[in-house]
């Protein structure tokens, strides 16, 4: 991290016990800093820090270095740190929970922060994934701008329908779909179980 | 002890193939007039065992010289009991592996081991043990802290009788006086209580015999027979005991010299110790605590040493403070956390407790308002950064060992002023540090000979809990940094060795690593000229000098090295089975070619304890060297008499080498400073063999590690080398 003004760093227990308590955050106290995860990692080399660093942020309590990084979006959830981690951190569902609060807590710059959240809406309300859905709601959260972004790829879309590999239409809704909100509303109440730990 | 000699030659594992049996026979039976000379295809089969059993009863056969293996393999097999005696010949793994098949050079070598070792018979007798007289097998413990009791318990509930000698009025030490301990048994997460109060009752209870607030005033004689005196409040009591576990511990680094971390300027920055005392005394109020870790330690102006137990003790004592109040910040500022083994699950235990912890230098400690504030450098971050309002500050000062208070023991003076008198390379003295703990009386100095920064340890790898006095074993931190559960080993270990020490010496037997050798030097007094050098020279401060400094031996101190028989100029010393003129005679066996035979000689005097190990590796590895060498055994290189390289060279031989162990900071040498003495006496002759025209190169020492066997073909054939552009020996044809 650079070092802004040459002021000494001052640590900040309240953004890490914030963090700590979410859903898998409590593993992060677990962390010694050895590095593991960071050559696992596939995509190390276009994270802004690796997950090692970023678990060291979150301990000095740097709130806007942690939620503004791409870490956490880069993460391919391959699972191979979390598969290696000598201290047993399950590092891609603490991701996962760093994406969450981030976009909560209104830190949405990233492009992938559009698609979780077009993705999630499609997926809630629907059962199902349907892709013209998706793109339009993802260009929706995006802002008009992107669209010239998407007349760009109108080539891909039109071969895609060609193929079927993408249907002009939306599906029909998943059967019960009152009960998939029940299980999505236990899941719910259950990760807020996990935090309190 | 009339000899009846009999020799058996194994002609299996490819003997038989590389040489001529026959041939070979002749020697014992022609050149050495041996009667019975026998040859076996598996000799340490049952029938072939059968064979010598049967000589022994039939013929009366009491000396066997069994003509195979190495001396290092099948030495159950070939043990016929302890009044026979017998002298194993190296032709496998010495003659028929390494050397070809069938060749002339190949035969030779095999006749000369052959000969040496009938030569060597002459001067082999059967050891008689050396008995004590009112022989004692208990077990003194000095230092009655955590490391101490247990050693007492572990002693006592073995069955030998124990003595403890404590210096404070209680029992405890160290660990006595803290609030809880660090775990000691799985799942080493949770915080025990402490274990001290048990440990003494349970000590009491175990028969242990305690004096407390009691120092040694002195210890005299030798393993099996120490005579200590022991000062209880002013009064006298002298204890016999057959051995001594040295546990007095070690006191934390003084915080007096930890002015830039605060101490002192700061009635808040305190050490672990006073840290442990307000845990006790339930004053644990402080909401945010920090703690210092290597505060001495690691450090080039302190303690150049990690004191190993602080990391833990600072978790631990991070626990108290969560445990107090779980909302309270506490910091750990480390540069590494050294949580050994079972301790991970400690430190893992404190981060999920949320104990901070930093990694990082301390730069500054400050205060204001009361409260401080303490700067660093944030090794993973690579900043500066400033942690404030901290009630309390604890110092992990590190431990120094209770061996490294005193005056050090000046070295010898007579060998200093030799040695700057010349630029001679010089022997290496370990220090001595009189710390006023065993007050030995000993030649060598009161206290134990330490290794490094006064923690009186030999070494570790291939002697564990031995120092280098025999008999007294060193356990706990006055051996070595270590936590709780080191400790604890470490008191078993050196009370169980210990009672190995008792026991052997009761039977006549040597220690470690020439377990039950029962030979001992035999001193010819009549010859003595007072010289010092054995009484100087002696590893293990075995030999004490009177008035006129006449040697005093105690053979139960003695470890049977022969470094006092390689240092004798007057060679009055020996052992029954080992002696200057038993190797004289090997030497003067092995037939040495004329000049125009073209068959150089080398002669090589190898350590038992490495050298010959990789010599025979290199055998087991069919790897092929010199034929010219032939080896010698010798127990330790500092056992080597400079007339043996005399009667090399004056028989001829064209060279001498000696292989024997690293010496040096982490020497490997199994009795301590063999190798670096034979060098150092070789550097004194190679002025002699020069004034004789014997260029000084023919002779020359080497160290070889067990693991080097496969560089032994190498050295010999460059040695070979070198001494073939020498020339032949100018000697040898005056023979």
């Amino acid at each position: 991290m650079e070092q802004k003004n040459n002021q000494p760093v001052k640590y900040d227990l309240n953004f890490a016990r914030e963090i700590y308590s979410l859903e898998n955050g409590s593993y992060i106290k677990q962390c010694m800093q050895c590095g593991m995860c960071a050559i696992s990692c596939a995509t190390r080399e276009i994270m802004d820090y690796s997950p090692r660093r970023l678990f060291n942020l979150i301990k000095l309590g740097k709130k806007d270095e942690v939620l503004e990084a791409n870490t956490m979006w880069q993460c391919t959830s391959c699972c191979t740190c979390k598969a290696r981690c000598p201290r047993g951190i399950p590092i891609i569902d603490v991701m996962h929970d760093l994406k969450k609060y981030a976009i909560q807590n209104g830190y949405s710059d990233d492009p992938r922060a559009a698609f979780y959240k077009a993705f999630w809406a499609e997926v809630a309300s629907r059962g199902k994934v349907f892709e013209g859905g998706v793109t339009a709601r993802y260009y929706l959260i995006r802002g008009l701008d992107e669209l010239k972004k998407a007349f760009a790829m109108k080539d891909v879309g039109l071969n895609m329908l060609r193929h079927k590999r993408m249907p002009l239409l939306p599906p029909k809704k998943v059967k019960g779909l009152g009960n998939l909100k029940k299980i999505i509303r236990k899941a719910q109440e259950l990760e807020r179980k996990e935090a309190g730990r | 002890m009339e000899k009846k000699i009999a020799v058996y030659i194994c002609t299996g594992c490819g003997i038989g193939d590389a040489l001529d049996i026959d041939a070979l026979s002749k020697v014992a039976t022609g050149e050495y007039k041996v009667s019975i000379c026998k040859t076996d295809g598996f000799l340490c089969g049952k029938d072939g065992v059968e064979l010598i059993k049967k000589d022994i009863e039939g013929e009366g056969v009491n000396t066997i010289v069994i003509a195979g293996c190495s001396s290092r393999v099948n030495y159950d097999v070939f043990d016929f009991g302890p009044d026979k005696i017998v002298e194993r010949t190296n032709l496998r793994e010495q003659v028929a592996w390494c050397h070809p098949a069938g060749d002339e050079d190949t035969q030779m070598l095999a006749e000369d081991y052959l000969r040496m070792s009938l030569a060597k018979l002459k001067n082999v007798n059967l050891p008689e043990p050396y008995q004590v007289d009112d022989f004692s097998k208990a077990i003194l413990v000095v230092g009655g802290g955590f490391t101490g009791l247990n050693a007492a318990l572990e002693s006592a509930r073995a069955g030998y009788q124990t003595i403890l000698v404590e210096k404070e009025a209680a029992l405890g030490g160290y660990v006595g006086k803290m609030y809880k301990q660090v775990p000691l048994k799985a799942p080493f997460t949770e915080l025990e209580e402490n274990s001290i109060p048990a440990l003494i009752k349970a000590v009491e209870e175990a028969g242990v015999k305690v004096y407390t607030s009691a120092t040694i005033e002195k210890t005299a004689g030798a393993p099996g027979m120490f005579d200590v005196t022991i000062n209880q409040n002013g009064s006298t009591v002298q204890e016999r005991v057959g051995a001594i576990v040295l546990a007095t511990g070690a006191r934390p680094y003084d915080p007096g010299k930890l002015g830039h971390l605060g101490f002192g300027q700061y009635e808040n920055v305190i050490t672990q110790a006073m840290f442990e005392e307000m845990a006790a005394a339930g004053k644990l109020e402080a909401g945010k605590v920090a703690f210092i870790q290597c505060a001495g330690s690691r450090d080039k102006e302190h303690l150049p040493y990690c004191s190993a137990a602080c990391c833990i003790e600072s978790i631990k004592q991070a626990l108290y403070v969560k445990e107090n109040n779980p909302e309270a910040n506490v910091y750990i500022y480390y540069k590494d956390i050294r949580s050994n083994g079972q301790y991970e699950h400690f430190y893992k235990k404190a981060q999920q407790e949320g104990v901070i912890f930093i990694k990082g230098d301390v730069t500054a400690i400050t205060e204001n308002d009361g409260t401080l504030t303490i700067e660093a450098d944030d090794h993973t971050m690579g900043t500066k950064s400033e942690a404030d309002e901290f009630d309390l500050v604890v110092l992990a000062n590190g431990m120094v060992p209770a061996a490294a208070f005193g005056e050090m023991l000046d070295a010898a003076p007579a060998q200093d002023e030799a040695a700057a008198a010349a630029d001679e390379p010089k022997v290496s003295v370990a220090p001595i540090i009189k710390s006023n703990m065993l007050n030995l009386e000993y030649r060598q100095g009161p206290e134990l000979p330490s290794l490094k920064y006064g923690f009186p340890d030999s070494h570790y790898i291939c002697f564990p809990y031995e120092t280098r006095r025999t008999g007294i074993y060193a356990a706990g931190v006055v051996r070595a940094p270590m936590d709780m559960l080191s400790a604890l080993e470490d008191a078993t270990g050196a009370a169980l060795k210990a009672i190995q020490c008792v026991e052997a010496t009761a039977r006549g037997q040597a220690l470690h690593p020439r377990s039950g050798d029962m030979s001992y030097p035999e001193f010819n007094m009549t010859r003595c000229t007072q010289c010092k050098r054995c009484t100087e020279e002696c590893p293990f401060g075995a030999i004490n000098e009177d008035e006129k400094a006449n040697p005093l031996p105690n053979p139960t101190r003695c470890r049977r090295c022969g470094t006092c028989m390689g240092a004798c100029p007057e060679r009055i010393i020996s052992f029954k089975n080992y002696s200057v003129p038993m190797i004289g005679n090997m030497v003067k066996a092995i037939e040495v070619p004329e000049e125009i035979e073209e068959k150089p000689r080398i002669l090589v005097f190898a350590c038992e304890n490495d050298a010959i190990p990789a010599l025979d590796m290199a055998g087991i590895n069919r790897l092929e060297y010199n034929p010219w060498v032939r080896i010698i055994p010798v127990r330790c290189l500092g056992s080597l008499n400079l007339i043996w390289i005399n009667d090399a060279m004056a028989r001829g031989f064209d060279g001498v080498l000696l292989m024997g162990c690293k010496h040096g900071d982490d020497y490997q040498c199994h009795f301590m400073k063999g190798s670096e003495l034979a060098e150092y006496r070789l550097s004194k002759i190679s002025e002699t063999l020069n004034r004789l025209g014997l260029e000084s190169e023919r002779v020359r020492a080497t160290t070889v590690n067990i693991m080097d066997y496969d560089k032994i073909p190498a050295m010999l054939d460059e040695f070979a080398k070198e001494l073939e552009e020498l020339g032949p020996n100018p000697m040898k044809d005056f023979q």
